[in-house]
């Protein structure tokens, strides 16, 4: 390992601005994610804040502050981080990838901002994920592109001639998510055909079932290429990296990422299984979803191997706790959601809280879990600094597990028994259940999920507040103490 | 460790065990929900199972193999074969998805409106079988639950229109309804499409050989709205009235309707057309809507007219 | 082969791309022939559903309410006849959500009422006890956007040829036109109409006086798009 002999000055400036962001929209998304499911329980929480505090204006607010704030927010400081790191480069050897990285970092921000107060104010043009209007859309091309020349750029001027498997997937999620984007928001603004009406208005290119496909192709993938494929480079990074293990097969690596790569694409369809779309489109969303279960777990594995002979690791370092416990939450997350897309599955599934739970089996125990591991490997190296505490550590781990593992299985309990009553008939062939029925009988289980989203988010301010406090008051490093794999952290 | 092992599995077979506790009665025969809580299974075990076994070689095995050249910040990579439980699985989906796509839903032959035109004739079929002669006390029920799902909204749960927001049907009229006919007359079809009853000035009383006066409708209103009790109030109602809705106001086919009970046939000519009144709108329940069919119509119906009898 | 490609970005970056753009192609154009053709009896919106629609929209009422009725005996017991791809021909953007928190809404103009909505929108629960869907009073009192409805339908009209004043045939054969006059005074003026007939069956006082005056509270504009979900 005769590379860490002569540490690079890695420039961390970008990746310390992103790091506060990651945690900020980690706040402010989760926050509001806990007052909806809360809301579901108990409708009169709906009037705190007049119009602007509904279910519905805050939904789409949580799902955008926690994809496009926290977690966009966790793959930028990762990347800033592990691009140098693996490309042995400094950003401090290029002025021009400094500013592009401020730049980009300057846009985003303003960005995710104007996006929030936009929503509050019920400018949206309800395209799940894509609900922002075409000049936010404007702005967000920018930084992408900003974030295409920092990786090019970086990669341009690199020192290790090969590229390493999470910059694979860095590329991947970066290439994906600009086709996807560019597609699913194209808009014509009204204001400037008509000259009329309000100026940042307007319609979709496409309609009805087409609308419905283009955006499923791109929600589908914006799901693959911001939840998937970003955070699986970062687990190629920090698991390795935080353990000192070697990465267990390279075919295996090759195999995975290749295969995701063909598969995902295709799968898109599931999110239209028995709608109006060609019989044949949603068979192959079916298809190549189950497909899509062994190139997913095939990073998952490959990481689970990784760990071979290391339990002691497990037990003492919560890092890897985070890390492997997430992993697993990705095999559970990516069996599930192949499962849910066979036909038959589908059709009680589908419109149910069973997706919600499966989103946040993915979102809650792989993304969250790697984000907030990501940066708990990052500080101290970042700040020189101790971590804070690793018994907090071990408080909001568990915390969080019970917390998902509430979400989830109310969920599960809360959709399948829905799905059944939607489908249920009497003895004379009636529906046996009014609509209203369906709605009361689920409250214990949005309650319970509330209850679960709040362990979850206790965790998160906990683990706000451990970074605070290293930032802030952590023991001070020496560089020699900063290049060993487990990262430093006080026991208290 | 272990102790999170145990708990997982009991976690597992608690979900599983709630779940079933819930929807074990309405699981039925559907495939649909056999296959879900199948899938649910499927999904718990499969998961938990192949996350001990990686729990097993972390806590028994070691890592091995032959380094690669590479090394990057540190991060080295063995040259390892792919794991043959991986490899073999990713065959066998790929050889199930060409199944699902040439044989589980042919690709030129599946059409999911095939499926449903299917579905239907199967259910009619064994739902004809079942209430050929279907009974009245039968027919109630069936209403019953008809009406539960789909009345049940705006009339209430016990059909007492829920504040006046929709008509009380534990009652025939109420004196704004009566009232507000006699003053604006009605065109709902009720007796057939096109049969209307005329405003007050079309309404003559041939004993006086006037239209209708203010005395005489607040009479008949309270006449009607009190059971069909009253004198002077049936002597309106026999002036105006009685000759399009029968003397004792059980109506004339094609004519007038009744206006003293509920029969099947106002009932479901309600459902067909609609209906505007003093309250608001009834919404129509036509059949080509596909919402209700002609038995679940006379189902309810006979519903309605029970209530009437409950409440006497 | 692949090793290769992991020392040179460039096609790398290539490789990844045509990998990933070939399923979208494949996925995406072939329906795009066939889906948009209207089916008989749909038309394009008028100005006052689309302000109906973008309330709608602006609300999210989409966060919890479906519109797409799967082709399954249960679903059209509840709620009718399965959607159609054609109905959808004027959907810009498309509605059909993801979770359905609520009822599916796609054919609720023919089981609901001006009046049942003025009561449910207003207060839920006390017409459905121990419904979760807020309140939405604002609604009430706001007004709705009507010019930029007017700036949709000239729009969908001009770029997507959307066939406003154009007799089109409905499914009994008769024909309906959907105006969009060529001045937004006139349009405004033709909303204000038809703005009134609702208003007319509603009985709050406020929403009433205020189409009176010429303006069109979202609620009105909301139940018109409501309405015509059939
Ligand atoms: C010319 C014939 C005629 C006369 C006279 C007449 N009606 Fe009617 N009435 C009808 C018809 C036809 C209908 C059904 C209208 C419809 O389909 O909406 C009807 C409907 C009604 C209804 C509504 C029933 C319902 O379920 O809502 C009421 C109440 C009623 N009549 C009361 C009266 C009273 C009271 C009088 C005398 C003061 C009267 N009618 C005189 C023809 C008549
Ligand atoms: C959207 C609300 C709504 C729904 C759903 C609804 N109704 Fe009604 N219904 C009304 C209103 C409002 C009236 C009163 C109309 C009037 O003013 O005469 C009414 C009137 C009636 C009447 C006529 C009562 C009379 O005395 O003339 C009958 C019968 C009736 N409904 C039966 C039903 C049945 C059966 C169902 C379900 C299959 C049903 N309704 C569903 C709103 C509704
Ligand atoms: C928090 C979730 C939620 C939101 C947001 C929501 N609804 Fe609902 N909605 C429900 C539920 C639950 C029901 C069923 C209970 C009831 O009828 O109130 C319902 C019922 C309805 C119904 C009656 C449909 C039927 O068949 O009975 C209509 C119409 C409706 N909502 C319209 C809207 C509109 C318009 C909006 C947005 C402005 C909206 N909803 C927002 C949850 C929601
Ligand atoms: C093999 C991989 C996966 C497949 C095949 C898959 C499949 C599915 C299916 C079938 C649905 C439900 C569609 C519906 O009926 O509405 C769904 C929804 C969803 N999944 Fe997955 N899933 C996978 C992995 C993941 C992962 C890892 C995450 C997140 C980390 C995720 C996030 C989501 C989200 C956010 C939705 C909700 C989309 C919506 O708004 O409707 N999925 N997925
Ligand atoms: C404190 C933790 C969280 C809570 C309590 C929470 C709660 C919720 C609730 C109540 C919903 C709406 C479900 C519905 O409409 O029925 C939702 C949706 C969603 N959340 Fe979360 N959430 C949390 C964290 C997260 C995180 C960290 C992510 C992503 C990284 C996320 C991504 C999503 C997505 C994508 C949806 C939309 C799902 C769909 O449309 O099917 N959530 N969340
Ligand atoms: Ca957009
Ligand atoms: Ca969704
Ligand atoms: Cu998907």
């Amino acid at each position: 390992m005769g590379n860490n002999q002569h540490p690079l000055a890695y420039d961390y400036t970008v990746t310390r601005l992103f790091l506060y962001a990651t945690i900020l929209f980690g706040i402010i998304g989760m926050t509001i994610g806990v007052i909806i499911a809360f809301q579901l329980a108990f409708p009169e929480l709906n009037y705190l804040f007049g119009e602007y505090g509904t279910f519905s204006r805050l939904r789409p607010i949580h799902t955008n502050g926690v994809a496009f704030g926290f977690t966009v927010s966790g793959i930028f400081a990762t990347w800033y981080y592990v691009g140098q790191r693996v490309l042995k480069v400094s950003m401090a050897e290029s002025p021009f990838l400094m500013v592009v990285g401020k730049l980009h970092f300057a846009v985003y921000i303003l960005t995710i901002l104007l996006a929030v107060v936009t929503l509050f104010a019920g400018i949206t043009t309800s395209k799940e994920y894509a609900e922002l209007e075409w000049p936010l859309d404007l702005l967000v091309v920018v930084f992408w592109v900003l974030w295409g020349v920092s990786i090019f750029g970086l990669i341009g001027i690199r020192r290790e001639r090969t590229l390493y498997i999470s910059i694979w997937y860095y590329i991947a999620a970066f290439l994906a998510v600009a086709m996807l984007f560019l597609f699913n928001n194209m808009e014509v603004p009204t204001a400037l055909v008509s000259g009329h009406g309000s100026w940042y208005h307007s319609v979709s290119w496409y309609a009805g079932t087409n609308d419905a496909l283009v955006q499923w192709w791109f929600g589908h993938n914006a799901v693959a290429f911001v939840f998937t494929t970003p955070i699986v480079a970062m687990i190629y990074y920090f698991l390795p990296k935080e353990s000192g293990q070697t990465v267990y097969s390279y075919k295996l690596s090759l195999l995975s990422f290749w295969g995701l790569m063909f598969v995902y694409l295709w799968a898109g369809g599931h999110h239209l299984i028995y709608s109006t779309v060609p019989d044949w489109m949603q068979t192959m969303g079916s298809v190549f979803s189950i497909v899509l279960i062994l190139p997913s777990w095939g990073s998952a594995i490959n990481m689970l191997l990784t760990m071979k002979g290391e339990w002691n690791q497990l037990q003492s370092n919560p890092l890897i706790k985070f890390m492997v416990l997430g992993s697993t939450f990705y095999m559970l997350s990516t069996l599930e959601g192949p499962i849910q897309a066979i036909k038959s599955v589908n059709a009680l599934a589908h419109f149910t809280d069973w997706i919600p739970g499966h989103v946040h089996d993915g979102t809650l125990g792989w993304v969250g879990f790697m984000i907030i591991a990501a940066i708990y490997h990052m500080t101290p190296r970042l700040f020189k600094r101790e971590l804070y505490s690793k018994s907090l550590m071990e408080t909001q781990f568990w915390l969080q597990t019970i917390g998902i593992v509430l979400y989830f299985s109310s969920m599960w309990i809360a959709g399948i028994t829905q799905g059944m009553m939607w489908r249920a008939t009497d003895e004379f062939g009636n529906l046996s259940y009014s609509f209203i029925d369906t709605v009361v009988v689920l409250h214990p289980y949005y309650t319970l999920r509330a209850v679960g989203g709040l362990l979850y988010l206790t965790g998160i301010f906990i683990w706000a507040y451990n970074i605070y406090k290293t930032i802030s008051v952590g023991r001070k490093l020496e560089d020699k103490e900063l290049n060993v794999n487990k990262s430093p952290m006080s026991a208290n | 460790m272990k102790n999170i092992v145990i708990v997982t599995i009991l976690i597992s077979l608690a979900l599983l065990g709630i779940i079933f506790s819930y929807v074990g009665n309405i699981i039925g025969d559907d495939m649909v929900n056999i296959l879900s809580m199948l899938a649910a299974i499927i999904i718990l075990v499969i998961t938990v199972g192949v996350g001990l076994k990686y729990v097993n070689q972390m806590k028994n095995d070691k890592a091995s193999g032959q380094l690669a050249d590479e090394n990057w910040d540190g991060i080295g990579e063995f040259k390892n074969e792919l794991p043959i439980g991986w490899a073999v699985s990713f065959l066998t989906t790929i050889v199930w998805a060409i199944w699902y796509w040439f044989s589980g839903y042919p690709l030129w032959a599946y059409s999911q409106i095939g499926e449903y035109n299917e579905e239907v004739k199967t259910y009619n079929k064994k739902f004809e079988e079942k209430h050929a002669n279907i009974s009245d006390d039968e027919l109630n029920n069936m209403g019953q639950s008809v009406f539960l799902v789909n009345c049940a909204p705006c009339h209430g749960v016990s059909a007492d229109g829920m504040d006046s927001k929709a008509a009380n049907l534990t009652k025939r009229l109420d004196s704004i309804s009566v009232k507000h006919v006699i003053m604006n007359g009605s065109n709902d079809g009720l007796v057939g499409e096109g049969i209307a009853m005329p405003d007050r000035n079309g309404l003559i009383n041939i004993n006086t050989g006037n239209s209708i006066s203010d005395a005489e409708i607040s009479l008949v209103v309270d006449y009607i709205t009190n059971g069909f009790v009253g004198s002077q109030g049936a002597e309106v109602f026999a002036g105006v009235c009685s000759a399009c809705h029968g003397t004792d106001g059980t109506g004339i086919p094609m004519v007038a309707p009744n206006i003293k009970n509920f029969t099947v046939d106002l009932i479901t000519a309600v459902l067909q057309y609609g209906k505007t009144g003093a309250i608001g709108k009834m919404p129509s329940f036509k059949t080509e809507d596909m919402r209700l069919t002609a038995t679940q119509q006379k189902a309810v119906a006979t519903y309605i007219i029970k209530l009437q009898e409950g409440s006497k | 082969m692949f090793h290769w490609l992991e020392e040179r970005p460039f096609f790398f970056a290539v490789g990844v791309f045509l990998t990933i753009a070939f399923a979208g192609l494949i996925e995406i154009l072939p329906s795009f022939v066939e889906a948009s053709r209207p089916t008989v009896g749909t038309k394009p919106y008028s100005t006052l559903e689309l302000a109906g629609r973008n309330v709608y929209i602006a609300d999210s009422c989409n966060a919890c309410h479906s519109q797409l009725i799967r082709p399954f005996k249960n679903e059209t017991d509840r709620y009718g006849m399965y959607s159609l791809s054609g109905e959808y021909a004027y959907d810009r953007p498309f509605l059909w959500g993801s979770k359905r928190t609520g009822p599916d809404l796609h054919r609720v103009g023919n089981y609901r009422t001006t009046d049942w909505h003025e009561n449910h929108m207003w207060d839920p629960i006390s017409v459905v006890p121990g419904s979760i869907m807020p309140a939405y009073k604002h609604m009430f009192s706001k007004s709705a956007d009507l010019e930029t409805a007017y700036a949709e339908a000239v729009t969908v009209n001009k770029v997507f040829n959307a066939p406003y004043n154009t007799a089109i045939t409905m499914r009994d054969g008769s024909s309906v036109t959907v105006k969009l006059p060529a001045t937004y005074d006139e349009a405004k003026a033709d909303m204000l109409t038809e703005a009134k007939i609702i208003a007319n069956s509603m009985k709050n006082q406020d929403v009433k006086d205020a189409v009176e005056k010429g303006e069109i509270p979202q609620i009105v504009a909301l139940i018109a798009y409501l309405n015509i979900l059939k």
